[in-house]
C-alpha cells in the first residue's frame, strides 16, 4: 500500500470511528416518554437555577429549599398549599400564656441521615443555632421574638417567647427553619443531612445534584430509588431538554410560550398554578415624579395588564391589584382599582404637573417575565407621555444599583418570598415607600394572633397598598410544570416552590439511555483528562527537552523569565479589572434577604473585609503554592473546580480540533489538487464556514438532531464515568458546531500554504524527477505546509478552552467558559481571577511551544533564533 | 490563472456588503414598519406578503427588526475597527525602532492576546453596563493588537525597501519616514485587514448581543433576535432563520470583499 492511501485508511477509519456515536444513537431513540423498560424507579428533574451551596439555615438562596426541602430536610411546621401551617416533625402543638409559650410534642422514631436520632435536643440545637448572634441565618430576624428554647422531654419542646409573635408559625415552616443533626451540622453546606424521605447522594457543580431513597425513613418511604435535579438556566435549553427527554420533567418551567405545545402532546401532563410571586413595577418614591401619588395612579392606569400577561407570559399569570396573592384566603381582588384608561391617566399627569410627561429608566433583571414586561411597559407608558429608556441588568448590578444602593427610577421584578408584604413598612427598602399608616397596620398584625383580627389586617393592608398606588401591580407568576406523563405523584403547588419527590413514582420506569448514567454512579470514574493531560506533559518535556538541547539552556531560561513576567503582568491586570467590577459579592449572595449583621458575618467569612493589596498579595502567593483561593458560592477550592470543569472543556477541545483538523484536510488537499468547478465549490464551502456564527449553528443542530430526530441530547453533560461514549456523544453536537467555522479558517491557511508550496523549487525537482501529482501533494507539499496549519491550531485550542462559553451556553455544558461566565453574573471574583489566569497561562505556555516546534521543524528559521 | 474568480469575489462582495450598509443607512429613516412597534395581537405571524419575514413574539415587523439590525451590527463593527486602529502608530513605531520599544509593543500585543477575548467583553460589560458602546470598545480593544501586528510586519518589510534606505540617507527622521512612505505603502494591507476585522466584528457582535450584552432593548439586533427567537422555534421556526442569514451573508460578502481587495492589491507585485 502507498502512504497516501495508507494515510487514506487511517483518515477514514478515525472518521467512521467518530460517526460511531452518532450511528449508535439512531439504534436507541431516547425521548423521555417513549421508551420504558419495566424496572428502575429514577428521574431527572430539570429546573433553572442553582443552589449556591445545600445549607438553607446559612444562605437565603430560594434554590436550597426548591431542592432539599421536604426531600432531605424538614422543619418542624410545614406549609400547606395555601399558605396555612401544618404539622411535620411536631405532631401538634399547644400556645399558652397570651401566646408566650409554645408547646410541641415531636415524632418519635426520626433519625437524621447521619444516624443520629432527632429529638427535643436536636430541635433545640437547631433552632438555638439559627437565631444565635453572628449566625448566617437568613432569617435570622425572623426569631427575634424566642427568648428560650427548652428540651421539656426527648419529644417535648417548648418555645418562649419574650413578645407576643403571629407570624412564628410560619416563620418555622421556611427552609431557613429546618431540623438539623448536631453531628453534622458544621457540614451541611455540601453534605446535606436531614430526616426527611431522600439523603443526599452527591453534587455536580454547575450541572446536577442527586438523591436517593433514605431507607431508615420512619414514614411512608419514597418510590423513587433515585432523583437527580438538572439545572438548566436557559429557556431554550429548558425547551430542548424537555423534548429531547433528557429531563423527566421541568420544575418551574421559564417558556411560557411553549406551554402550550406541551399541554397538547399527550406524552407530557402539565401543571399550571400559581405561586407566590408578585410581578411588579417598582416606582422608586424617591424620584421626583414618582414621589407625588397622582404620578403614580396615573402609571396604574397606563398599565394594561391583560396585554403583559398575554405578551410576557403568552396569557399565564394572574392580575392583581396589590401586593398579595390571589390564591391566600385572605385576597381582596382590587384588580378593579385603576382599569387600564389612557384618557384618565393622562388627565392625572395633567393634574400632577407633567402634561407633556417626563424621561425615566426602567432598569430590568435578567429573568425573560422582566425584560419582556419591561418592553410592553416601556410602550404603554409612552402613551401617556412618559418616555422610557431600558437598561438590562445581571442579577449582581440590579442588586447593586437598584436594590441596594436605590439608583433607578423604575424597575421590573418579581417578589417570591411568601407573606412578605411587610417590605413596605421598611424605610430602607428600596422602592422607597414610607407611610406611618402602612406602618401601624403591620405591628398591629405582628401583635395578632386571632384569625379573624388578622383577616381584616391583612385586607386592610392590601387596601392601602393598592390606594397609594405604591408600585405597578402587574400579575402574581404563574407556576408552570411540565413532567412525562408516566411519572406521577410529583408535589409543585406548594407556598415554596418546593419540587416534592417523596410520593413520585414511574408507572413505567426511566428509558434505556438514561440508566447508562444512574447504573455507572458507582464505577470509577474514567481519568480521561488526566490521561490527557499525562500526554500533554510528556510532550512537553520532549519539546523542552529537544529545544534545550539544540539552543542551550541559557535560551530556555531567557524565554521563561519573558513568560513568567508576562504572567506577573497578567496576573496584575486581571486583579484590577476585577477590582473595579461593581456589584458586592455578599449582596449578591444574600439576595433580597437577610440583614446587614448577616451580611457583615459573610463578608469577614470570606476575607472580604481586607484591603485590595492585601488580597492581591495573599492572592499571589497562595498560586506560588498552587491554591487558587476558595469559591465564595460554592464554598470549595477553585482548583477543585477547574479539575471538574476541565473534564469536559478538555475533551471538548481536542474532539473540536480533530473533527475540524480532519475537514480541514480534507478540503484544502482536494481544493489544491483540483482546479476549476471542484475547487471554487471549496472555496464557497470555506466562505459559508467562516461567515456562520457557531451558536447559531449550534442551535440549528440541536433542533434538528435532538429536537426533531431525537438522534443525540439536547445538552448536558452525563460525566466520563457515565461510560466513554455516552459522554463523547454528548459533545458531539458541541464540537460539530465549533468545528465547522474552525475547520474553514484552518483549510483557506493549508490550501494557500499547498498552493504555495507546490511552486517551490523542491517541488519542480521532484516532479522533474517523475513524482506523480498526488505523490507530490502527499509528500512534499503536506508536510511543509503544516507548519502553519499547527501554528494556527495551537492558537483555536487555547481559544477553545475559554471561548466555546456561548456554546456551552447553548447545550448547557459545565465547561471553563461557563463557570467563568456564572462566576462573573455571581460575583464570585476569584474564581474568575484564577480561572483567567490559568487560560492566559494556558495561552501563553502553548504559543510558547509552538514557537519553539515551528523553528525545531523549519530549518530555515533556526538561524534567527539559535546560540 | 484566470480573471474571472478575481472579479467575481471582489464583485459579490461589494454588492453583498453594498446592500447591508446601504440597508443600515436607510433603517433609521425609512423601515416598512416601525421597527418598535408592538402589537401584541398581531404576535407570531408567518411570513406573508403584507410582513415578508413575519412578525416575531410582541408583533414587530421581523424586516423591519432585521433593517434596523443592520444598523446596530454595521455600526458596532465599523466603530471597532476604527478604535483598532490605534495599533496602527503602535505598529509604525514598533518597526521603527526595533529594540526596546518593539520589544515592548510586541509583548504587549501577545498579552493581549493571550486573554479570553469573548470572557473579557463579558467582564467589561459587567463594568461599564451592556450597551453597544460597550460592545463596540469590548471588540475595539481587541483590534488594536491585530493592526499593531500586520502594520509592523508590514513596515518591517517596508523598511527594507530602496525608498527607504533613500529617504535615510536624505536625513528624514524615523517617524517621518514611517508616515510619509511607509503608512501609504500599507494603505492595500491595511483596507484588507480592516474588512476582515469588520467582518469578524459583526460575528462577535451577533454573539455578545445573543448573551445580551450588546445594543439594549428596544433597539433591535440581530444576536438577541436569534436567542429570542430559540424558545420559539415550536410557534415560529422562520424567526430562527432570518436574523441567522442576515449574519451569514452580511459576514460572507466582507469575507469575499476583503478576499477580492488583497488579490487586487497583490497583483502589481
Amino acid at each position: 500500500m502507498s502512504r497516501p492511501a495508507r494515510c487514506a485508511v487511517l483518515l477514514l477509519s478515525i472518521a467512521a470511528l467518530m460517526s460511531l456515536p452518532a450511528r449508535g444513537a439512531q439504534g436507541n431513540s431516547i425521548g423521555g416518554a417513549q421508551g420504558n423498560p419495566a424496572g428502575a424507579q429514577r428521574a431527572i428533574i430539570g429546573m433553572q437555577l442553582e443552589p449556591p451551596m445545600l445549607d438553607p439555615t446559612a444562605n437565603p438562596a430560594a434554590a436550597i429549599s426548591e431542592v432539599l426541602y421536604g426531600n432531605v430536610y424538614e422543619g418542624l411546621v410545614q406549609f400547606g398549599a395555601d399558605g396555612s401551617v401544618l404539622p411535620k416533625l411536631a405532631l401538634s402543638w399547644e400556645v399558652a400564656g397570651d401566646g408566650l409559650t409554645y408547646v410541641f410534642h415531636l415524632r418519635g422514631g426520626v433519625r437524621f441521615h447521619d444516624g443520629s436520632s432527632f429529638d427535643a435536643a436536636a430541635a433545640k440545637f437547631s433552632l438555638d443555632r439559627a437565631a444565635a448572634p453572628g449566625s448566617l441565618n437568613p432569617q435570622r430576624s425572623r426569631f427575634d421574638a424566642i427568648r428560650a428554647v427548652e428540651a421539656v422531654d426527648p419529644l417535648t419542646l417548648k418555645l418562649r417567647l419574650s413578645r407576643r409573635s403571629g407570624g412564628l408559625l410560619q416563620s418555622l415552616a421556611f427552609g431557613s427553619a429546618v431540623m438539623v443533626s448536631p453531628q453534622s451540622a458544621a457540614n451541611n453546606a455540601r453534605q446535606p443531612v436531614g430526616t426527611g424521605p431522600f439523603r443526599f447522594l452527591r453534587w455536580r457543580r454547575g450541572d446536577s445534584i442527586t438523591l436517593e431513597r433514605n431507607p431508615d425513613f420512619a414514614g411512608t418511604p419514597a418510590a423513587l430509588n433515585q432523583v437527580t435535579f438538572k439545572f438548566i438556566a436557559d429557556p431554550s435549553a429548558a425547551f430542548a431538554a424537555l423534548m429531547a427527554g433528557d429531563v423527566d420533567a421541568f420544575a418551574n418551567y421559564p417558556a411560557p410560550e411553549s406551554f402550550a405545545k406541551f399541554a397538547a402532546d399527550p406524552r407530557f401532563a402539565v401543571f399550571a398554578g400559581t405561586t407566590e410571586m408578585e410581578t411588579v413595577l417598582a416606582l422608586n418614591e424617591r424620584v421626583a415624579p414618582l414621589g407625588n401619588v397622582l404620578v403614580r395612579r396615573a402609571i396604574s392606569h397606563a398599565l394594561d395588564r391583560g396585554a403583559i400577561i398575554d405578551g410576557a407570559m403568552y396569557g399565564f399569570g394572574t392580575p392583581i391589584g396589590s401586593h398579595f396573592p390571589p390564591r391566600n384566603p385572605a385576597y381582596v381582588d382590587l384588580t378593579g382599582m385603576y382599569p387600564h384608561d389612557v384618557a384618565k391617566a393622562r388627565g392625572l399627569m395633567a393634574a400632577a404637573g407633567y402634561p407633556h410627561g417626563f424621561s425615566m429608566t426602567l432598569k430590568l433583571p435578567p429573568p425573560s417575565y422582566a425584560r419582556r414586561s419591561g418592553e410592553i411597559v416601556a410602550a404603554q407608558l409612552a402613551q401617556i407621555g412618559i418616555r422610557v429608556s431600558i437598561q438590562d441588568l445581571e442579577w449582581a448590578q440590579w442588586l447593586d444599583q437598584v436594590y441596594a444602593r436605590h439608583q433607578f427610577d423604575m424597575s421590573i421584578v418579581g417578589h417570591a418570598e411568601p407573606l412578605d408584604y411587610d417590605i413596605y413598612a421598611r424605610d430602607d427598602y428600596y422602592f422607597g415607600y414610607s407611610n406611618a399608616e402602612f406602618k401601624a397596620l403591620i405591628a398591629a398584625l405582628d401583635d395578632s394572633v386571632e384569625p379573624e383580627r388578622r383577616r381584616d389586617l391583612l385586607q386592610r393592608i392590601q387596601r392601602k397598598l393598592s390606594l397609594d398606588a405604591v408600585n405597578g401591580f402587574l400579575f402574581q407568576y404563574p407556576r408552570l410544570d411540565i413532567w412525562n406523563a408516566h411519572l406521577q405523584g410529583i408535589g409543585f403547588d406548594n407556598v415554596l416552590g418546593v419540587v416534592d419527590v417523596s410520593r413520585a413514582r414511574y408507572d413505567g420506569a426511566a428509558t434505556t439511555a438514561r440508566d447508562a448514567e444512574f447504573s455507572a454512579a458507582g464505577a470509577k470514574p474514567l481519568p480521561a483528562y488526566r490521561m490527557a493531560f499525562g500526554v500533554f506533559a510528556a510532550g512537553c518535556l520532549v519539546l523542552l527537552g529537544l529545544a534545550a538541547h539544540r539552543f542551550g539552556s541559557a535560551f530556555l531560561a531567557q524565554r521563561f523569565a519573558i513568560l513568567l513576567a508576562t504572567l506577573l503582568v497578567a496576573t496584575a491586570v486581571i486583579f484590577v479589572i476585577v477590582q473595579v467590577i461593581p456589584g458586592d459579592p455578599v449582596r449578591y449572595m444574600m439576595g433580597l434577604q437577610g440583614d446587614a449583621g448577616t451580611a457583615d458575618a459573610l463578608r469577614r467569612e470570606l476575607g472580604l473585609d481586607a484591603a485590595p493589596l492585601q488580597r492581591y498579595v495573599a492572592w499571589i502567593a497562595g498560586l506560588v503554592h498552587g491554591d487558587f483561593g476558595t469559591s465564595y458560592t460554592y464554598r470549595i477550592p477553585v482548583r477543585a473546580l477547574v479539575i471538574e470543569r476541565l473534564q469536559v472543556s478538555l475533551p471538548l477541545a481536542m474532539y473540536t480540533l480533530l473533527l475540524s483538523t480532519l475537514l480541514a484536510l480534507g478540503l484544502g488537499l482536494f481544493a489544491a489538487a483540483r482546479r476549476g468547478y471542484g475547487a471554487d465549490l471549496v472555496g464557497g464551502m470555506i466562505q459559508l464556514g467562516l461567515a456562520v456564527p457557531n451558536f447559531w449553528l449550534g442551535m440549528l443542530l440541536a433542533l434538528l438532531f435532538a429536537v426533531e430526530l431525537h438522534w443525540v441530547s439536547a445538552g448536558g453533560f452525563p460525566g466520563w464515568e457515565a461510560g466513554f461514549w455516552p459522554a463523547l456523544k454528548a459533545l458531539t453536537l458541541p464540537a460539530i458546531a465549533l468545528s465547522l467555522p474552525q475547520a474553514a479558517i484552518l483549510a483557506r491557511v493549508l490550501r494557500g500554504a499547498l498552493i504555495d508550496a507546490l511552486h517551490e523549487d523542491y517541488i519542480r525537482t521532484a516532479r522533474a524527477k517523475g513524482a506523480g501529482r498526488r505523490q507530490l501533494l502527499w509528500r512534499h507539499a503536506l508536510p511543509n505546509a503544516m507548519v502553519p496549519v499547527l501554528t494556527i491550531l495551537g492558537l483555536q485550542f487555547s481559544f477553545l478552552l475559554a471561548g466555546a462559553v456561548i456554546i456551552e451556553n447553548v447545550f448547557f455544558l459545565p465547561g471553563l467558559g461557563r463557570l467563568v461566565f456564572q462566576a462573573i453574573v455571581q460575583r464570585d471574583l476569584i474564581v474568575v481571577q484564577s480561572v483567567v489566569l490559568i487560560l492566559v497561562f494556558a495561552v501563553v505556555v502553548v504559543s510558547f511551544l509552538v514557537e519553539l516546534a515551528y523553528v525545531l521543524v523549519n530549518p530555515r528559521l533556526r538561524a534567527t533564533y539559535g546560540p | 490563472m484566470s480573471a474571472a474568480p478575481r472579479n467575481s469575489s471582489l464583485i459579490a462582495g461589494a454588492l453583498l456588503t453594498g446592500l447591508f450598509v446601504a440597508v443600515a443607512l436607510i433603517a433609521p429613516y425609512w423601515t416598512p414598519f416601525d421597527p418598535r412597534a408592538l402589537s401584541i395581537a398581531g404576535k407570531l405571524l408567518p411570513p406573508s406578503a403584507h410582513h415578508w419575514f413575519g412578525t416575531d413574539q410582541l408583533g414587530r415587523d421581523v424586516l423591519s427588526m432585521i433593517m434596523a439590525g443592520a444598523r446596530t451590527s454595521v455600526g458596532v463593527a465599523a466603530l471597532s475597527v476604527l478604535i483598532g486602529l490605534l495599533g496602527v502608530p503602535l505598529g509604525l513605531l514598533a518597526a521603527a525602532h526595533s529594540g526596546g520599544i518593539d520589544e515592548l509593543v510586541t509583548r504587549g500585543n501577545d498579552l493581549v492576546f493571550a486573554f479570553p477575548a469573548l470572557l473579557l467583553a463579558i467582564l467589561l460589560t459587567s463594568v461599564l453596563g451592556p450597551g453597544a458602546i460597550t460592545a463596540i470598545i469590548a471588540i475595539g480593544i481587541f483590534n488594536i493588537p491585530v493592526f499593531a501586528r500586520v502594520t509592523r510586519a508590514g513596515a518591517l518589510q517596508l523598511w527594507t525597501r530602496d525608498y527607504a534606505s533613500a529617504a535615510r540617507v536624505a536625513g528624514k527622521g524615523r517617524w517621518r519616514i514611517s508616515r510619509e512612505h511607509i503608512l501609504p505603502n500599507l494603505a492595500g494591507l491595511l483596507i484588507v485587514q480592516g474588512t476582515i476585522q469588520f467582518s469578524l466584528g459583526v460575528i462577535a457582535e451577533a454573539g455578545l448581543s445573543y448573551v445580551g450584552l450588546s445594543a439594549q432593548p428596544p433597539t433591535p439586533s440581530w444576536g438577541r433576535m436569534l436567542n429570542e427567537a430559540q424558545t420559539l422555534t415550536a410557534l415560529a421556526p422562520s424567526l430562527a432563520l432570518f436574523p441567522g442569514f442576515a449574519i451569514l451573508l452580511f459576514v460572507m460578502g466582507l469575507n469575499l470583499l476583503g478576499e477580492g481587495l488583497r488579490r487586487r492589491t497583490e497583483r502589481p507585485e
